[in-house]
């Protein structure tokens, strides 16, 4: 998809029928959801999107999105979501994490046995590491127990700047000086190197999640965070991704997803777990039926 | 340092599993077995089978699956009866199952939407969310101008309004005369019209 020929100057008529069918399609697609009051993010985005891929009209966009020509649900996503990442993104979750989830998952733990943590996709390093992070923050019981972490992902560019740990500023935005003068040290370019001991601590691996093989390779994760892949995938990449996942949470694990995913949408494999803090996914202990 | 390297490569993955296991009366082991059979076409009949027989939902789930990333007539054609099941979770699995194969399902479309049982059209109208517009378009008309039951003609507007296009619109008028005495087919109709067209009602 050639993203230089468009541009904010490209405009056609969108009238609001229009968009709403946009955004009733969209959210039956992605679970991504925009009220009234966001009309004006909505218009830019799928302005710049029908001037990208050229389209003459909303009609003729339309069609072309339904049928994902070009992959152009990916960029039209894209536009709509955060693509950067960063440090302690999504921070309700990490907050659940050691405020609720641990202490369910410690409950069920024999003694001496490892918490494992699992983040895919983990781009370049941001969420495992913020999960290191916040576990030695804010959770006393750090001390107590092994805790493995895992990041993949199916970029391995990505990987190997996860494994060097350097980050710009705006990825550590959300850190406070504090933590980043215990955690980071300066490197050239401004940029901030993570601490050697957090690197050498979690396993970076290649994985793809609707790869069932190489997901065999996954198992006895008492939580994973798979946020924002899964609003990627059809419905029936998502129905293996989510059948893969199951087999890679132990019986009574949790996963937590991206803020517009829904699980419920996608599998009835797993509970609904509400807490304090965040709404994740469970899988149960046995089966019901 | 309470952070310890994590590794992979936990409790095994079963991917060495036959179709007899299938048959297993472990459900972990038939999960299994359904999870590894994944994308095989040969093993069709066995799915099909077991299917028929399996009493835990997960592992239907992951029977369905199975078919749906086999993707061929054959596997289609197992999902199919399910539209006619008695249990609402295994109409909604099989139609969840089959709206995920939008171009496999298109040769099964006319059948389905001409079936005896209303309830098989009503659901056969959601099968046809996913498809090319111009056919969803073509089928859901069709459908439209021929059915007596209201409320699988909502079902067929309801899709229409996602994904009609404007060759839908006569049909459209016309049904909301024949049903003008069921006042939310007419509404109905005004809302799809409207956005199909692109103006407001």
């Amino acid at each position: 998809m050639d993203d230089s020929k468009g541009g904010s100057s490209f405009a056609v008529h969108i009238s609001p029928e229009q968009v709403q069918r946009f955004c009733e399609f969209l959210y039956r697609r992605t679970g991504m959801s925009f009220a009234e009051s966001k009309r004006y993010f909505i218009d830019r985005r799928l302005d710049d999107r029908i001037a990208a891929t050229g389209s003459s009209s909303f009609q003729e966009y339309f069609s072309l999105l339904r049928t994902d020509a070009d992959q152009e649900i990916e960029h039209l996503i894209n536009s709509f979501t955060v693509n950067e990442t960063y440090f302690y993104r999504e921070e309700h979750q990490l907050r659940c994490m050691t405020t609720s989830l641990l202490d369910a998952i410690v409950r069920q733990k024999k003694p001496g046995a490892p918490i494992r943590i699992w983040s895919i996709p983990c781009s370049t390093g941001e969420e495992p590491y913020s999960i290191a992070l916040w576990l030695m923050e804010n959770w006393p019981q750090v001390d107590s127990y092994n805790i493995e972490i895992v990041g993949s992902d199916i970029d391995t560019r990505a990987l190997k700047a996860a494994a060097e740990g350097i980050y710009g500023d705006r990825a550590l935005m959300r850190l406070s000086r504090d933590i980043i003068g215990r955690y980071f040290r300066p490197v050239t370019g401004g940029n901030h190197q993570i601490d050697e001991g957090l690197r050498n601590s979690i396993e970076f691996t290649r994985a793809n999640l609707i790869d069932t093989k190489d997901m065999t390779q996954y198992r006895d994760f008492d939580l994973i965070f798979c946020r924002n892949v899964l609003i990627y995938f059809d419905d029936a990449s998502r129905r293996l991704a989510a059948e893969n996942l199951y087999d890679c949470l132990r019986p009574g694990g949790y996963i937590c997803l991206g803020h517009s995913e829904s699980m419920s949408r996608i599998s009835p494999l797993f509970r609904v777990s509400r807490f304090p803090d965040a709404i994740v996914y469970q899988r149960p202990e046995a089966d019901h039926g | 340092m309470p952070l310890i390297k994590g590794k992979t490569g936990g409790a095994g993955g079963g991917s060495d599993a036959q179709q007899g296991a299938l048959d297993s009366p472990d459900a972990d082991s038939r999960w299994t077995a359904a999870r590894a059979l994944t994308g095989q076409a040969d093993a069709v009949p066995a799915l099909a089978a077991a299917l028929s027989r399996e009493p835990i939902s997960r592992v239907r789930e992951a029977m369905m699956t199975a078919l749906i990333r086999i993707g061929n007539a054959a596997s289609i054609e197992v999902i199919l009866p399910y539209l006619r099941s008695q249990d609402a979770s295994v109409r909604a699995a099989a139609i969840e199952a089959l709206q995920a194969l939008p171009d496999a399902i298109a040769p099964f479309m006319t059948p389905l939407l001409n079936d005896g049982d209303s309830d098989v059209r009503l659901l056969a109208t959601e099968l046809a969310r996913n498809m090319e517009a111009a056919e969803a378009t073509r089928l859901l008309c069709e459908l439209i101008e021929r059915e007596h039951h209201p409320n699988v003609c909502a079902a067929a507007i309801d899709v229409l309004t996602e994904v009609g296009t404007p060759e839908a619109l006569p049909t459209l008028e016309r049904c909301a005369a024949r049903f003008a005495a069921t006042p939310f087919l007419p509404f109905a109709v005004s809302v799809a019209m409207s956005r199909i067209s692109g103006e407001e009602s």
